[in-house]
């Protein structure tokens, strides 16, 4: 295959998969947040978000790479593409049988992946792949909501009490210990990048930090880190939980109309 | 729906018998009783009984089925059922806003319900107390369940008390989705596989007796005592349990039928004579036990809750102090 | 631990376009209106066109007591010549006269004004 066409296809997995995951954790918490409310809105992010990981599953199958549920279904660890912050669980516990959660996970997690997908969808409005800037346009102006929500859950909590402002800080510096590979677009970065299909990491990056800095109080002035680099498939059991979960009823029978 | 109206202590008939006779006149002319209006304390009770259950039943109610969520076998059904369990827990939102206004004059509010159901003292409903087994059952609890639901739901949209008549309506609008989402699942295994269609019948089976539990018991003689009598008297629903379950046998037998479905009581038939379905009573005692929280699942569901509930209580304390953006 | 101060009660309005009343949804409880306002859209409006949203504390609302609502919202039905519905019978005069009637479609329809040369 002719290498530009692999780095598209990495590149639309990266995408797919970042959303899949981070409302695969989203679907986890329905019913289970602090607060009816903010439960019932949590919930919309969530589908909406599953909604775009079906946008770029649905790209790659026009890119004749198989059905949308087989792509999110049937592909092993080793071929996700998403960070590996993302598909971190929740807290402490299952979300059917004991869920300790954390909402301060959910808060930061939700804060900086959706700040960062702003940044890399504002990008993608210009990527040389026509259908991905497509795309990006249509998904932008429902993700504002996702970005207001999480902001204003992260400034309310920054601004309360010592233990919130504990859970968040610590939280933080755990994702800054993890996320690099956020900012890191896999083996075919150099394609992506001479090809013109997205932005340069470390300028978007850069966007992400400014945002940041703008509504977290203090953020780590050490560089990001990274535990694996999801990118390249290299990714924590925590997926493989995920996957076994998401795909349970699915691979009883694969080929079965549901 | 059985609203557990028996554990309710006897409310204070003693009111002035001018205001309660204008009272009972309006509800009569059919009148919408607002929240603070006045109104006889046996109605205030009487409703925060029934709508604290329905909303709090809302809010459990979503545990069985959201166990599937995660694992729907597909994106566009995983995007349904998510859809579906977030109005769920919208009814819960609406329903404890109404209960929570009529609970004002006791100094009670939300969290007093929580810590109530918590407590065991405000039970929710018997379907809830069971478990969802499989991708067949969540489809089932989306079908019937929701459709015993549905029955018992519109059969309140007139209901006397104006907030929760207009809760209902926005219920029942989303309930068309639900019914439609049941459908779907349903359809889907019953033209499956033969796996499929097995999990499909086998879980019709387990929920049986629990789809006719799900309207009480036709008497007060069965359980005890049934204050159902009490919510016809205050036009706060119009039909008796029984009316209400051979509602739910007629509009959903012939679909259940038609899909080469059967249900697990052979003495079930249609008696054009006496024009009602009969069918093989459920166990009203294993019932009762349910609904004391000693079902199946109780205890599971009940923890599940109750972790979400205090694990994330800072959340709560720290933003009762924080005011967001206020100057 | 009292949770009581995070359930502030909000009413919650909106507006589905710049020409449609505003419509109350629903209430529900937030700590204060910022949240208020994040979480109002997807409780309450998550099917329908929304164009505007507005949240106010329950308390600032000072609605009609029972006895109010009873005293000053009880009219006699015979104000019909305040509406069309007193005037139908002008239809089948005008008909006589070859003419049309005035009505609501007509009138509303005179906005759209012929557009003139030059
Ligand atoms: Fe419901
Ligand atoms: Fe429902």
């Amino acid at each position: 295959m002719d290498k530009r066409n692999e780095a598209l296809l990495d590149l639309l997995y990266q995408c797919a998969d970042d959303d899949l995951l981070v409302s695969f954790r989203g679907s986890e918490w329905l019913g289970l947040a602090p607060h009816v409310e903010a439960d019932v809105a949590f919930s919309s992010i969530t589908q909406n978000t599953m909604g775009h990981a079906v946008y770029f599953y649905r790209l790659l199958q026009e890119l004749g790479e198989g059905d949308v549920d087989v792509l999110a279904h049937e592909r092993p660890a080793l071929k996700r593409r998403n960070a590996i912050y993302l598909e971190k669980r929740n807290g402490d516990g299952q979300y059917d049988e004991d869920p300790y959660f954390d909402w301060a996970l959910a808060v930061v997690r939700g804060y900086f992946y959706e700040t960062y997908k702003r940044v890399k969808l504002i990008s993608l409005t210009a990527s040389s792949y026509e259908p991905l800037a497509i795309c990006a346009k249509r998904i932008l102006p429902e993700q504002r909501y996702h970005l207001a929500y999480w902001k204003e859950w992260m400034k309310q909590l920054q601004q309360s009490s010592p233990i919130a402002r504990e859970k968040i800080r610590t939280r933080i510096e755990e994702a800054w210990s993890q996320s690099l590979d956020l900012f890191d677009f896999g083996q075919y970065e150099q394609t992506l990048l001479n090809e013109g299909y997205i932005t340069d990491p470390l300028e978007l990056k850069q966007q992400w930090l400014a945002e940041l800095q703008s509504t977290v109080k203090d953020l780590p002035s050490r560089p990001l880190e990274q535990l694996k680099n999801g990118r390249n498939g290299e990714h924590t059991t925590d997926l493989d939980v995920a996957l076994a979960t998401l795909s349970e009823v699915y691979q009883t029978d694969p080929v079965a109309q549901w | 729906m059985y609203h557990y109206l028996e554990h309710q202590k006897g409310s204070n008939t003693n009111e002035d018998p001018i205001l309660y006779e204008n009272f009972m006149q309006r509800i009569e002319n059919g009148d919408k009783i607002e929240a603070n209006d006045w109104m006889p304390s046996e109605y205030r009770d009487t409703l925060i009984k029934l709508i604290s259950m329905h909303g709090i039943s809302e809010i459990m109610g979503a545990l069985p089925e959201k166990e599937w969520v995660p694992k729907a076998p597909s994106l566009e059904r995983k995007l349904a059922i998510m859809a579906k369990v977030q109005d769920e827990m919208g009814h819960g939102q609406l329903l404890l806003r109404v209960t929570e206004d009529l609970m004002k004059p006791y100094g009670r509010n939300r969290q007093h319900l929580m810590e109530d159901l918590l407590s065991g003292r405000l039970k929710f409903h018997n379907v809830f107390h069971m478990p969802t087994k499989t991708w067949a059952d969540a489809g089932m609890v989306g079908w019937l369940v929701d459709g015993a639901a549905i029955i018992s739901q519109t059969n309140m949209l007139d209901a006397s008390y104006g907030p929760y008549q207009r809760a209902l309506q926005r219920i029942c609008k989303e309930e068309v989705f639900h019914a439609q989402h049941g459908e779907s699942i349903i359809m889907a295994l019953a033209e499956g596989t033969d796996a499929q269609q097995k999990i499909l019948q086998d879980s019709l089976n387990r929920w049986w007796p629990s789809l006719l539990m799900f309207f009480g018991p036709a008497s007060a003689e069965t359980t005890g005592s049934s204050k159902q009598e009490i919510t016809i008297k205050y036009n706060i629903r119009k039909s008796t349990n029984e009316e209400l379950r051979q509602a739910f046998l007629d509009k959903y037998m012939p679909r259940v039928f038609s899909l080469g479905l059967t249900v697990p009581d052979e003495t079930m038939h249609y008696d054009d004579v006496q024009e009602k379905w009969i069918y093989q009573q459920p166990d009203w005692n294993e019932f009762k036990q349910i609904i004391q929280n000693k079902g199946p699942r109780s205890k599971e569901r009940l923890k599940v809750r109750e972790i979400a509930y205090s694990n994330n209580s800072w959340v709560r304390e720290a933003l009762a102090v924080a005011g967001g953006d206020r100057p | 631990m009292n949770e009581q101060d995070f359930y502030q009660e909000f009413e919650v309005f909106s507006r589905k376009n710049p020409r449609s009343g505003l419509m109350h949804q629903f209430s529900l409880l937030a700590p204060n209106e910022e949240m208020a306002m994040i979480l109002a859209q997807e409780n309450f409006m998550r099917r329908e066109e929304v164009m505007d949203v507005w949240v106010v504390p329950s308390s600032s609302i000072r609605h009609m007591t029972d006895e109010e609502r009873q005293a000053l919202t009880q009219r006699i039905d015979n104000k019909n010549y305040r509406t069309t519905k007193a005037y139908g019978y002008l239809r089948k005069k005008w008909q006589d006269k070859e003419q049309g009637m005035l009505d609501e479609q007509e009138i509303m329809s005179w906005k759209e004004v012929k557009k003139h040369r030059g």
